[in-house]
């Protein structure tokens, strides 16, 4: 099958030291990778690179069909079509839960239709009107992905979604996941440090060593 | 004491200037004040929010001498700004000078209109208040998570979209205690407004115990005053508690700054240079312009001024310095109710015109009781040194109260199992660790004092001048020139509490 993410030789620093190191990956459309790794070893910044929440020096990201990040362009974030999930609570306070996943959504008409469907697919509906404040570390959790998947992200970035999250609960939300990623042929790209979550949930798995990355 | 004068004017009934006050100008002081009130809102919120999202959250051409300079004007006083405006724009003042030169056009054009208009003081009072809504915007613009700034990123949402739909909202308490702090400002504003010749609640109550000699009357106009001002409050605090609650659900850390490029490097630079420049700059150089022009730029007369306004404002933020100290002591060692100090600091919302009202009303009361020891206190200088503690009483706790905190309990614990008393425990351990707070508390509590001009104005005794009441003396004779140089003094004195500031929001970016 044909790679839909690319990313060729990058190189990333933080002041002088260097955190990714002539890193390259490519990723089949509809596949789900998990990363691995140390902590501290550069497996955030690898994702926040690819969203462009962080600026390589050097080196190539290609999306589909269009170039995300060379020498001469670099896409802003929000124009890249890539969703977000972290382990940090990033859901807006001020706003409820079903206002919180139609917050990326433009269309007047189909916000609503959107947002329930997705709601019950992640067995959230009850909670449509509850603040973030409200939520459990569970709840929290699968409202972010629906905020992300409700946007049909041409790649889904998930950061430890399930660090912090107990056992039962995370032996439950492993299949719902699986199932949407499925389901949506949404390309995903991980990072955990869990090896039950790279097993429940990816196709392949990397380690992150040294700046590169190796196929374990 | 002074405020339960002022309400309790109401239950003496009202005389017949009262009503021909309600009959015939009574709308007109509520309408202008209300017109004042609306348009700075909207000044300070479109200046003060704009400016502070742009040195938050991108990089661009001086952000960093806006990050602390936008705060500048605050050492200006609205009526310093409000004298310089009017004489900038005048028919023969620089501004219409400047464009004629360059347009060669003759003496009779005129090119900006008249500002001594409610538009004008609008604009005066816009670009003289506005950091306070800078201020605490620039904060809650800061707090805001980097990663929920993010999570808009990636849901398709630009800077500007994000601004509107998340940014905004998320800090819209902090912009509403903003804007209810500049409300209470131009409520109680009483320089600017009658150089502006505009009848407003303050220039009422003014004219009321001035002209037509009726103390009564201003009191129960005061009382209506006060309760707006009350309702600000009330508004205001609501506002405080609902910060803690927008910024609990997540951890902090700070959003990098976006690099602008050309264009929008170039707009994000006058956006952040014209408030700098009209609200401090401007008049700065108008002043110094001005100073120029003088024969005597240092007059016997600005000189005792000076020493006067030294001697009155270090008086009395010594004294309340001293009283926030003993006070603070007392809720830490003795256990004396926190709601003491929480009272003494609502003194800060009160207009210096009303508690000079009030303190009046109080002490001819007293003078009145005790008429057979011969000793008056109307007049004397004790009225207006209360009335600066218990405006400023809220600056010097504030800042007390926070230092205190800081002092582990622990401390005061080893020292009493040491054998300290309570005497030595505040004089050898809680002084001496409080220093930096009791110098930056003295420093603002003067550097406020410096420019207080209503409460100095009527409650000074005969013959004492200070450098405020001397600039609006001169001002209203139209003597502006002479008027220049203690305006000048005000200003550098005003430049302290700004340095602290700073420094505080600096400390919070940290």
């Amino acid at each position: 099958m044909k790679d839909f993410l690319k990313v060729k030789n990058i190189d990333l620093y933080f002041g002088k030291e260097k955190i990714l190191n002539g890193l390259n990956l490519e990723i089949e459309k509809g596949s789900v990778v998990a990363i691995t790794g140390e902590s501290g070893s550069g497996k955030t910044s690898l994702l926040r690179v690819i969203c462009g929440l962080e600026s390589p020096s050097n080196g190539e990201i290609i999306l589909d069909t269009q170039t995300l990040f060379n020498d001469k362009i670099s896409v802003p974030t929000e124009k890249r079509n890539i969703g977000l999930v972290i382990q940090e609570k990033v859901l807006f306070p001020h706003l409820d839960v079903r206002k919180n996943i139609e917050f990326g959504i433009s269309k007047k008409n189909s916000k609503e239709d959107l947002s329930n469907e997705i709601m019950e697919k992640l067995n959230i509906s009850d909670l449509a009107k509850k603040y973030p404040h409200e939520l459990s570390g569970g709840e929290s959790q699968r409202v972010a992905l629906g905020r992300s998947i409700i946007m049909t992200p041409k790649v889904l970035m998930l950061d430890e979604p399930f660090t912090g999250l107990d056992k039962k609960l995370k032996t439950k939300i492993y299949p719902v996941i699986k199932s949407i990623l499925q389901d949506n042929k949404i390309t995903s790209l991980m990072v955990t440090h869990d090896l039950n979550e790279v097993r429940a949930l990816a196709d392949k798995c990397f380690n992150l060593q040294s700046g590169k990355l190796v196929e374990v | 004491m002074p405020l339960l004068f002022i309400v309790g004017s109401i239950f003496s009934g009202f005389s017949d200037n009262f009503y021909h006050l309600y009959d015939n100008l009574l709308l007109e002081y509520s309408l202008n004040s209300l017109y004042l009130v609306l348009g700075v809102s909207f000044l300070v919120t479109l200046i003060g929010v704009s400016t502070a999202w742009l040195v938050t959250f991108f990089n661009f051409y001086g952000r960093n001498f806006f990050q602390w300079s936008l705060i500048l004007p605050l050492a200006v006083p609205s009526y310093l700004l409000a004298y310089v405006f009017t004489e900038f724009f005048d028919h023969s003042g620089t501004a219409n000078n400047i464009l004629r030169n360059i347009l060669d056009a003759e003496r009779s054009v005129i090119f900006f209109p008249n500002i001594r208009t409610i538009f004008g003081a609008i604009v005066v009072f816009g670009f003289t208040l506005y950091p306070y809504v800078y201020m605490v915007s620039r904060v809650a613009f800061m707090n805001i998570p980097s990663s929920v700034i993010e999570a808009s990123l990636l849901l398709g949402k630009n800077s500007i979209s994000t601004l509107f739909n998340l940014s905004i909202p998320l800090i819209r308490p902090a912009i509403i205690a903003g804007i209810t702090l500049v409300a209470m400002e131009t409520l109680a504003d009483f320089g600017a407004v009658q150089h502006f010749a505009i009848p407003t609640f303050t220039t009422g109550i003014f004219r009321t115990w001035t002209g037509l000699y009726d103390l009564t009357t201003a009191l129960q106009l005061s009382t209506i005053l006060l309760l707006v001002i009350f309702i600000f409050l009330t508004l205001e605090r609501g506002s405080r508690n609902k910060i803690r609650y927008a910024n609990s659900a997540t951890t902090n850390n700070s959003f990098k700054p976006v690099q602008l490029k050309k264009f929008n490097n170039a707009i994000a630079f006058v956006v952040c240079f014209l408030p700098v420049f009209i609200g401090f700059f401007l008049p700065v150089f108008e002043l110094l312009n001005w100073s120029s022009q003088v024969d005597t730029l240092i007059s016997t007369k600005t000189i005792i001024a000076a020493k006067n306004t030294l001697y009155i404002s270090f008086t009395a933020a010594m004294l309340t310095c001293l009283i926030a100290l003993l006070i603070n002591f007392a809720v830490r060692s003795f256990g004396l109710p926190q709601t003491i100090n929480d009272l003494l600091s609502a003194g800060y919302a009160v207009p210096g015109l009303i508690l000079a009202v009030g303190i009046t009303k109080m002490f001819t009361n007293i003078d009145t009781l005790s008429s057979n020891l011969d000793i008056f206190i109307t007049g004397s200088i004790f009225g207006l040194i209360l009335a600066y503690i218990i405006k400023s009483y809220a600056i010097s706790n504030n800042v007390l109260n926070s230092s205190f905190t800081s002092i582990p309990i622990a401390l005061d614990e080893s020292a009493q199992t040491l054998g300290s008393n309570r005497l030595s425990l505040l004089k050898n351990i809680h002084v001496p660790l409080l220093r930096t707070g009791l110098i930056t508390a003295f420093l603002l509590v003067m550097g406020e004092l410096i420019k207080e001009l209503p409460a100095t104005l009527i409650l000074r005794p005969f013959n004492f001048d200070t450098l405020s009441v001397s600039v609006y003396l001169l001002a209203s004779e139209e003597r502006m020139f002479e008027a220049a140089f203690p305006g000048l003094v005000i200003i550098i004195f005003g430049l302290i509490p700004i340095y602290f500031l700073n420094n505080l929001i600096l400390s919070n970016n940290k």
